[in-house]
């Protein structure tokens, strides 16, 4: 009898090591913000990650030689990748697999991915401002960024990817999964390590996504007896934004730079306008369009629900695209041969104005192949309806579907003040020259000191506000309070404003779940290592008085036992239940039972000797 | 965790019924129909309870503790007597002293209790992800809910089945069984009129099964000895 009470003891008190060692897990546990790579089809082809629940144990390394990774969710920081490392050639003999692309183009098995994004990327994080000369390695950052992207884009991948940003806690976290890598003990359930969790449903189908255009007017001033339709001129931006993680697509530059610009020609002209006596002989319409990663299809869909003479009665429409960065040129891009005579007038207008401003602008002809569903500007969507449009843009080359949309990196910190001021003035300068008619003469309406000056305020606020949203269209209800706020800032400014719900059509289909919650537990191994440590020092003492500490803290957060800990409580279940029986046999049956019990085998050997 | 826990907690669920089983001369005696017998109208009896829960009882909106409610709870919680009173008087067994009858009885209806109210649970809970002592306490609670099921099954059998007891023992035997038989209201009542957490509720129920055994076991000795 003696023994076993001595093992329950000891059994007790291990019980009670799990006990203070859990308790102190607790505070281990963290929660992060991640965001999923988005899950989309295009003609019913998958693309995207395809999985959003997410629950294995953390790794570090995807070329871990000969480890089973399909359980394992590999965190990689952006910043440890370069391009070639995204990229790695297929040529290059020794490279073997080293890129991440290749690994995820093989189909290797593997639980999860997340991507660790710098904290500069964190829409938290406000103060760190655009430094006007980059340091190189935001660029290379950039690029990497962009590279990873386009790949991401356009791979279908069996299981969940995530992007989070880095922070204290995933970076201890980090560190201590690649510690334990490099011991070559890969986590699993019976060595403990790191536990993540993103408990998600199953990613359903968005029904029928809709996009809002947004418009509004100036009207012109009419002189009495003039019957004919006043002239308009048409400024236009796609507020709308797509990119790999859709929570994370604010597209500060694409395109919510030229969304600003916009708004702050619209409060500018509202000026003019208000007074009888600067009011022009144009109609404004402004134009705030959805749909642009999909070949603009707010744009063509807002173009056809015009009726014919309005449609003719625009002058020229100017479409606003990317115009946020101060290092690049300007160019006008059309769809018009240079020569043709409107073309010729709107660039001349643009580069005098540029000239003066000590900019540059530069012309740029592209063709419209119209058995080509592609729609790579905005005027294009004007140009086939034969309206004579331009977008100014800072790329100098038509993006691809689905390029500088509004990607990763497109935030805030790309993006200056500045750029936009003076695109502003630009294109409110070139307007106003065009429609009082003061062509090729230096003559400054919008300058500095006057009071129809640009308010640097206003942009910068619009600006930070647009680069704290996300818009991808699909994503976007009808009523979203971006859509609100763009409409009643519109409604500030012009009149008639109003707002045109229209379905997505195309081949696009997506999926909810744009971004979740990340649990980090922590399991095992600590356990394992506590116990230890405090056997050997033997103190129990001590251990009581930490226990006592810790008791009161008890009941909250969750853990994650190991193994280890199951063992051990089999151990003191099954001591108990010894016990138990000796207890019960002892009582009813009395002591030379029990140890007849046992010694019956024996002595029937004996008798069979 | 997952599996083993899962195997750990229904170790301790559900393996001291099997102990007590098998050290006891209840194996020896082949009660094993008994029990069976008891369980089955332990499910009878549950199903009665339910119906009658069902008929009574208001789904109460908050979890505070309603004393009129709890009042006709702990009544319909009286037709577990009924059952215990049939399982031990009506049903025929085969020729087994009393000793080895309450105690068969009592075992098949807190296994099938155990069954009928912790399996579920446990297979649904204790293979989460999650760590949590809850499934461990119910084993435990498991554990008393045995031990307390065989005292009023031993109390039972002294009331109703032996005749000539000790007339001065008889209050004492009803109050015992009284409150055995109230237990689950009252362990309702800590539990939210009192607000205690579930491990103070278990570590109750543990003290109070002992300390009702104990009393019963004393109890049935007494009114073993004028007899023999």
């Amino acid at each position: 009898m003696a023994i076993p009470t001595n093992e329950s003891v000891y059994s007790a008190m291990a019980l009670l090591f799990i006990l203070v060692t859990c308790v102190e897990l607790c505070d281990a546990v963290a929660v992060v913000d991640v965001y999923r790579l988005i899950q989309y089809d295009i003609a019913g082809v998958p693309f995207g990650s395809r999985l959003a629940s997410l629950n294995h144990h953390a790794g570090s390394s995807l070329f871990t030689p000969g480890a089973d990774l399909s359980r394992t969710v590999v965190m990689i920081p952006v910043t440890e990748l370069n391009i070639t490392f995204i990229r790695a050639l297929d040529q290059d003999f020794d490279a073997c697999g080293n890129g991440i692309a290749e690994y995820i183009e093989q189909k290797q098995p593997l639980g999860g991915l997340i991507f660790l994004l710098p904290r500069m990327f964190s829409p938290e994080n406000k103060d760190v401002k655009y430094g006007g000369d980059e340091d190189p390695g935001k660029e290379l950052m950039k690029n990497i960024l962009v590279e990873l992207e386009r790949f991401l884009l356009y791979a279908n991948i069996p299981y969940p990817v995530y992007f989070a940003f880095e922070d204290d806690n995933i970076n201890a976290v980090l560190a201590d999964v690649k510690r334990n890598d490099v011991t070559g003990q890969p986590a699993t359930a019976t060595t403990g390590g790191y536990k993540l969790v993103v408990s998600a449903p199953e990613p359903r189908k968005l029904a029928s996504p809709t996009i809002t255009n947004i418009q509004g007017w100036l009207p012109g001033l009419k002189t009495d007896g003039d019957s004919t339709q006043l002239p308009t001129i048409a400024v236009v931006a796609s507020y709308d934004t797509f990119g790999a993680a859709p929570a994370l697509s604010v597209g500060s530059d694409s395109n919510g730079s030229g969304v600003v610009v916009l708004l702050e020609i619209a409060r500018l002209f509202s000026l003019l306008y208000s007074n009888p006596k600067t009011r022009g002989r144009y109609n404004l319409l402004f134009g705030l369009t959805s749909g642009g990663p999909y070949n603009y299809n707010g744009t063509h869909k807002w173009l056809r629900s015009f009726d014919q003479r309005l449609r003719e009665s625009i002058d020229y429409a100017i479409c606003l695209n990317s115009v946020g960065s101060l290092d690049k040129d300007l160019w006008i891009h059309v769809s018009k041969p240079p020569e043709n005579a409107y073309i010729k007038q709107i660039f001349e207008g643009f580069s005098n104005v540029a000239e003066e401003l000590g900019l540059k602008v530069g012309l740029k002809h592209k063709k419209i192949n119209i058995s080509n569903p592609r729609v790579a500007w905005e005027h294009e969507q004007f140009s086939r309806l034969r309206v004579t449009a331009a977008t100014l843009s800072e790329l100098s080359v038509a993006p691809e579907l689905l390029e500088s949309t509004g990607g990763l990196f497109d935030n805030r910190h790309f993006v200056n003040e500045a750029a936009i001021t003076r695109t502003v003035k630009l294109v409110a300068e070139s307007l106003a020259r065009h429609i009082y008619g003061h062509q090729g003469k230096n003559f400054k309406i919008f300058a500095d000191d006057s009071s129809y000056a640009v308010n640097p305020s206003y942009i910068t606020s619009w600006l930070d506000l647009l680069s704290r949203t996300p818009r991808v269209a699909p994503f976007l209800s009808k009523n979203d309070p971006i859509i609100t706020a763009l409409k009643k800032e519109l409604a500030e400014h012009t009149v008639e404003v109003s707002l045109q719900n229209e379905m997505l059509d195309g081949m696009f289909t997506f999926y909810d779940s744009t971004r979740g919650r990340l649990n980090i537990y922590q399991s095992g191994q600590q356990l394992l290592c506590a116990l230890y440590t405090v056997g050997a020092a033997g103190d129990e003492v001590n251990l009581l008085l930490i226990d006592n500490g810790v008791l009161a803290k008890r009941g909250k957060g969750v853990i994650v036992a190991s193994v280890t800990f199951d063992l051990l409580l089999l151990l003191v279940l099954g001591s108990y239940l010894i016990i138990l029986f000796s207890f019960l046999v002892i009582t009813t049956r009395g002591l030379d039972d029990l140890i007849s019990l046992f010694r019956r085998p024996h002595s029937r050997k004996v008798k069979s000797t | 965790m997952t599996v083993f826990h899962f195997f750990n907690c229904a170790i301790l669920t559900f393996g001291p019924h099997a102990v007590y089983y098998s050290a006891t001369p209840l194996s020896e005696y082949d009660t094993l129909g008994t029990s069976v017998k008891a369980a089955l109208v332990y499910l009878g009896t549950a199903l009665v309870k339910l119906v009658c829960l069902a008929t009574f009882l208001k789904v109460s909106e908050n979890d505070s503790f309603d004393p009129y409610q709890e009042l006709l709870k702990a009544l319909i919680g009286f037709i577990d007597v009924a059952g215990l009173y049939f399982a031990l008087t009506q049903l025929t067994h085969r020729n087994i002293s009393q000793n080895h009858k309450f105690q068969a009885v009592g075992l098949g209806w807190a296994f099938a209790d155990s069954v009928l109210h912790r399996l579920a649970p446990l297979w649904v809970g204790a293979r989460g992800l999650e760590f949590t002592w809850d499934y461990i306490l119910q084993g435990l609670e498991a554990n008393a809910n045995l031990v307390l099921s065989i005292s009023l099954a031993a109390l039972g059998s002294l009331m109703w089945l032996r005749k000539n007891k000790p007339k001065t023992l008889i209050p004492i035997i009803y109050a015992c069984a009284g409150i055995v038989a109230t237990m689950p209201s009252i362990t309702s009542y800590l539990r939210r009129g009192l607000g205690w957490h579930f491990p103070e509720v278990v570590g109750f129920e543990l003290f109070t099964s002992l300390v009702m055994a104990f009393t019963s076991w004393q109890l049935f000795a007494a009114c073993q000895r004028p007899s023999s």
